[in-house]
């Protein structure tokens, strides 16, 4: 439009010889629109426009006094007005001699601002469990992301002159899907400011080659959450959360700072501070906001889709648990998504088909709900955190404390909680008074949220109380083996897995004080794809002997799998601490508060010590692991494979990893190296169906499950597994045989 | 005049209001679409060469960030990962930054210290809200949610310290009372985004936005169906647009041109001065509150410029 008329127009009417720019985009539309420099366009834009100033004073009284400056807000820049002048004065003036005594004027150790400096003690002290340090990225600085850097520049200077982006193929640039998310939000939104004239199709068009040569897809919803991402950053809130809570922190961290805040800072603190209901007056009114909103379009929550609700609850319970069970690979899986989707009424199922729902996916009731369950912080989750965490009187009693110390009165903020409140209310009533919200759908919302919290509660009491401790099978023929222990460790080198529990239980039971058992044990179960079994039996192996390295890297390893990123820093930690090697570069006093970094930055020191030394290499990958660094990580485990290649439980190691970055076909390489090691290793046939079903082969994945799941039938997650690729390979005959697990037939149907 | 070389991406810079000679840029690896960020504090120096007082590196770009009106040390960043992070520089490097706040579930793109109730600062964040903090609590203490979609700038208004107002994707622009439960105002300011927005000084009802449709408008929220000046002069979206601490109708702003842009919205001529020392988008300018017309500007050439009005920036 107006903008293109005036490029055209510049480019007709420019001196020839005239194009100075030195920049790229000046040069393109050179080369693209004649000699259209940068200044000739302006000049021709702007009638009015001098574009030069010559007069350096512009404003003639530059040291005009400043004290007319309206209220007190600016009382501080008032105070150093003199000097500033003069530090400008001086600046002009090339006179260098006298530069540098204003300068000195300007430095003189009588401070611009007494009342800064003094109040930097003021400033409460700031908790260190608080600070989360975020691991940063690794660099984008290699060969490959130099591509990436000047790639992504010729997408955005290709504004200029309105040229279709031709991107050049790339190399595989080891993007993660967090970054691609990243990349195709961040353009997409970008490219609106950049190409503001162009209409969407072109905006489209060059966001959609950008992202294609990036090998991104572009159809997935833009703007939409960074599952990935956002994740991570939960993981990490979480744990900031965790740490907060046992300790005397929580009890006197804030509320104490604060106190001490506010006897020397006296009011302009306290407005804000006696929103004393936040959680409450705060959390209800947002939800209530967007309760209003949708109600009104999805009016059905009362009635006609109670079965629906049904359903969802169901879905939204398996989600859950999914989500719990947090393998890495889970987390990324589309079927996860996939359930989440349909938790959330995304997606219906009707006569047994998927529909997409009708609804405005995005916005309703219970897509809400379940973000709050995904998110497992909401303020109401959190409430009950800290209730769990503090007891029942934690809370009460910190914030009675502080209101004593504050003493009760500040207008502001209890004006300001009681408009909220009342406000609230008063809409609340408007809205059942307009009939938008039923009585009964309104009774039924909180019936609903109620019973969602009561289970919620008894979940997470359930799994609390099931975390950790070993749970037996019931019916064990090795009990009373004379020699249980032997019988296993023959039974596991045959790769008689589930035997093998069978038998090493024996012998735990009969030697409860038996580390080695337990470690077996849990290696057992680890390679039988149980990481929750297996992480009981190592703390149990742990417990007798708290300084054996294989079982520490094994716990690590674990809580790894489960995404725990603090326990796995800890026995990580302290595997390292107890190694007769390294455990000099361990300084025991960091093991209270143990951040990445840090932990990451000892086992590089540790690498550098000995290179050679495989297990270090193999911590490090586990390492970057957790950091979701999957090219790093891929990079150690295959240095530590060098130096032990016949380690299989390695390449099943690097296999999952390669998965995790989204390189499935480089994954089912390394599993099938696993698999030549050791063909009975259940874990990785489970490992390798994933992969499979990740690329879109699901009758290959599910011969892989179903080999998996006929060596140890009660791998729980192959199971699932196994259900997905069914579902998503139109096998809905084969259902029944998987859902009454029935191997015999899933055997001949799927042979491998 | 000084420049200083940024390793990334500069995508915001601002004068402390304690200090002439110091001054703190937001940078971005990748142009903030992917990559680490950081967040230099430099200090000026009349002869020599601008250098580096501290430097904080994030995991995710560096958007804006804005200076603590209570603390000569503490510094507020806004952070792509979603995530508002505080900083100390009377703490050592290991020890920031002191606060990491994880709320905004999209990329937080604006911060703004309250220039009169000194311990409450706002952030904007792309998950279309803008939240209000105060140093002393872990989480926010409220949730503004009401625009349809982006929030790229969120401002105080500088003589209310309960009011403030905010630019949108959305094409509008929202005045807020913290005391009210929502908006008070919705102003449909351009017809396409609107990526800044600033209060006047000296008057407390006038308010400047800049919009991806090249221009920035200048409102009276008492009157505002017609703008009070429109300011042509742009070739590309305007970025920020920021009122002159010193002058009642200056307005400084920058723009996907790559110019730097001062104007007088009063008289009829209003572009006053235009700098096109950037070679790559000018995304980032300030106005010393303590040295009149002491100008800063930043952008996607990793170069931090620092001049007085009237002066090349560029020259040596």
């Amino acid at each position: 439009m107006a903008m293109r008329e005036l490029v055209t127009g510049g480019a007709a009417c420019a001196v020839p010889g005239s194009s100075s720019s030195s920049n790229p985009l000046g040069a393109l539309a050179n080369a693209l629109i004649g000699s259209s420099s940068k200044t000739q366009e302006r000049l021709k834009e702007i009638p009015t426009s001098a574009t030069t100033i010559s007069d350096g004073n512009f404003y003639a009284g530059t040291d005009e006094q400043l004290n007319m400056l309206p209220g007190s807000e600016f009382d501080h820049p008032l105070q150093s007005n003199g000097q500033g002048a003069e530090f400008f004065r001086g600046f002009r003036s090339a006179d260098q001699g006298r530069l540098a005594d204003v300068w000195d004027e300007i430095h003189s150790p009588q401070l611009p601002h007494a009342q800064g400096r003094d109040s930097l003690t003021n400033l409460p002290v700031m908790d260190h469990t608080v600070r989360v340090n975020m691991p940063l990225r690794p660099d984008f600085d290699g060969p490959p992301q130099r591509v990436l850097s000047s790639f992504l520049h010729s997408f955005v200077n290709s504004n200029r002159g309105g040229i279709p982006f031709h991107p050049t193929p790339l190399p595989v640039l080891g993007l993660s899907e967090g970054d691609k998310q990243c990349i195709r939000d961040r353009s997409s939104i970008m490219a609106r400011h950049f190409f503001a004239d162009k209409n969407e199709d072109f905006i489209n068009a060059q966001v959609n080659a950008l992202l294609s040569s990036l090998d991104i897809d572009s159809d997935i919803q833009e703007r939409g959450p960074q599952p990935g991402r956002f994740r991570e950053l939960e993981g990490y809130w979480n744990e900031s959360q965790g740490m907060l809570k046992p300790g005397p922190h929580a009890a006197d961290g804030w509320v104490d700072e604060y106190a001490q805040h506010r006897i020397q800072h006296g009011d302009p603190n306290a407005w804000a501070h006696s929103f004393e209901l936040q959680h409450g007056a705060n959390g209800w009114a947002s939800e209530f906001e967007h309760e209003q909103s949708q109600i009104a379009s999805v009016n059905q929550i009362g009635g006609s889709n109670i079965a629906n609700l049904a359903a969802m609850e169901q879905t939204r319970m398996l989600a859950h648990t999914l989500a719990q069970n947090n393998d890495p690979k889970f987390q990324n899986s589309k079927f996860l998504q996939f359930v989440s989707k349909m938790s959330r009424g995304e997606i219906i199922i009707e006569d047994n088909q998927m529909k997409p729902a009708v609804v405005s996916a995005r916005g309703d009731w219970a897509a809400e709900y379940q973000q709050q369950y995904d998110g497992g912080h909401t303020w109401a989750d959190q409430f009950m955190h800290e209730k769990l965490s503090r007891g029942p009187d934690g809370w009460a009693n910190e914030f009675a404390a502080e209101r004593e110390q504050h003493g009760s009165v500040d207008q502001w903020a209890n004006e300001f909680s009681k408009l909220q409140v009342q406000d609230w209310a008063e809409e609340f009533g408007n809205q059942v008074g307009k009939g938008a919200l039923g009585e009964n759908s309104a009774d039924n919302w909180a019936n609903t949220y109620d019973d969602f919290l009561n289970e919620q509660v008894a979940a997470k009491q359930r799994s609390d109380t099931s975390r950790g401790i070993y749970e037996f099978s019931d019916v064990n023929p090795y009990v009373g083996h004379p020699n249980p222990l032997k019988e296993g460790q023959e039974l596991f080198r045959k790769g008689l897995l589930s035997e093998a529990v069978l038998a090493l239980e024996a012998e735990v039971l009969k030697n409860p004080e038996n580390a080695e058992g337990w470690r077996l044990l849990g290696i057992a179960h680890a390679e039988n794809d149980d990481d929750q079994q297996a992480i009981a039996a190592m703390m149990r192996a742990q417990e007798v002997d708290p300084t054996n390295l294989e079982v520490l890297l094994a716990l690590g390893v674990s809580h790894t799998n489960e995404l725990e990123q603090a326990a796995a820093l800890k026995y990580l930690y302290s595997w390292l601490r107890h190694h007769s090697k390294y455990g000099t570069l361990a300084p025991p006093e960091m093991s209270d508060s143990l951040y990445y970094a840090d932990v990451a930055r000892l086992f590089n020191d540790a690498a550098q010590m000995s290179p050679e030394d495989a297990d270090i290499h193999i911590v490090l990958g586990v390492l970057y692991n957790l950091s979701r660094e999957y090219d790093k990580a891929i990079a150690s485990f295959k240095t530590a494979l060098k130096l032990k290649p016949r380690d299989y439980s390695l390449w099943n190691k690097l296999g999952a990893t390669q998965a995790n970055s989204v390189q499935s076909a480089d994954a089912i390489e390394a599993y099938q190296q696993a698999l030549d090691l050791k063909p009975n290793y259940v874990r990785a046939w489970a490992n390798m169906g994933i992969s499979y079903a990740n690329q879109g082969m699901y009758e290959d994945s599910i011969r892989y499950y179903v080999r998996a799941l006929a060596m140890n039938p009660k791998a729980d997650n192959a199971w699932q597994y196994l259900r997905i690729s069914l579902s998503c390979a139109s096998r809905n005959d084969m259902m029944e045989a998987c859902d009454s697990r029935n191997l015999d037939v899933l055997q001949k149907e799927f042979p491998l | 005049m000084p420049v200083f070389k940024t390793p990334f991406n500069g995508y915001a810079v601002k004068f402390s209001p304690f200090y002439e000679h110091r001054l703190a840029v937001a940078t971005a690896q990748n142009f903030g679409i992917l990559g680490n960020g950081r967040v230099h504090v430099l200090d000026l120096s009349p002869a020599g060469p601008i250098s580096e007082f501290a430097a904080f590196d994030t995991a995710d770009a560096v958007y804006d960030l804005s200076w603590s009106e209570s603390h000569d040390s503490l510094l507020v960043a806004a952070v792509a990962d979603g995530s508002v992070k505080l900083y100390d520089l009377s703490l050592p490097p290991p020890s920031n930054p002191v606060r990491s706040l994880h709320e905004h579930t999209r990329e937080a793109h604006s911060a703004d210290y309250n220039p009169v109730r000194r311990d409450s600062f706002i952030t904007g964040s792309w998950d279309d809200t803008i939240k209000l903090w105060t140093i002393d609590r872990p989480t926010s203490v409220r949730t503004f949610k009401e625009h349809a979609y982006c929030v790229y700038s969120a401002a105080w208004n500088p003589s209310h310290a309960d009011v403030f107002a905010s630019a949108s994707g959305d094409c509008t622009v929202r005045i807020w009372d913290v005391r009210e439960p929502g908006s008070t105002m919705i102003l449909p300011a351009h017809e396409f985004e609107i990526l800044s927005c600033d209060w006047n000084k000296y008057d407390d009802c006038v308010i400047a936005t800049a919009s991806v449709d090249k221009s920035i408008k200048v409102w009276d929220v008492r009157s505002f169906r017609v703008p009070v000046a429109v300011l042509n002069g742009h070739s590309y979206a305007v970025r920020k647009v920021k009122f002159s601490p010193h002058r009642s109708s200056l307005i400084a702003s920058c723009s996907y041109d790559m110019t730097v842009c001062l104007w007088d919205y009063m008289v009829e001529d209003a572009l006053i001065g235009r700098y096109d020392h950037h070679t790559e988008f000018a995304v980032g300018v300030d106005m010393s509150v303590l040295v009149e017309g002491l100008l800063a500007s930043t952008g996607w050439d990793e170069l931090v410029y620092v001049w007085q009005h009237g002066t090349d920036p560029r020259a040596p």
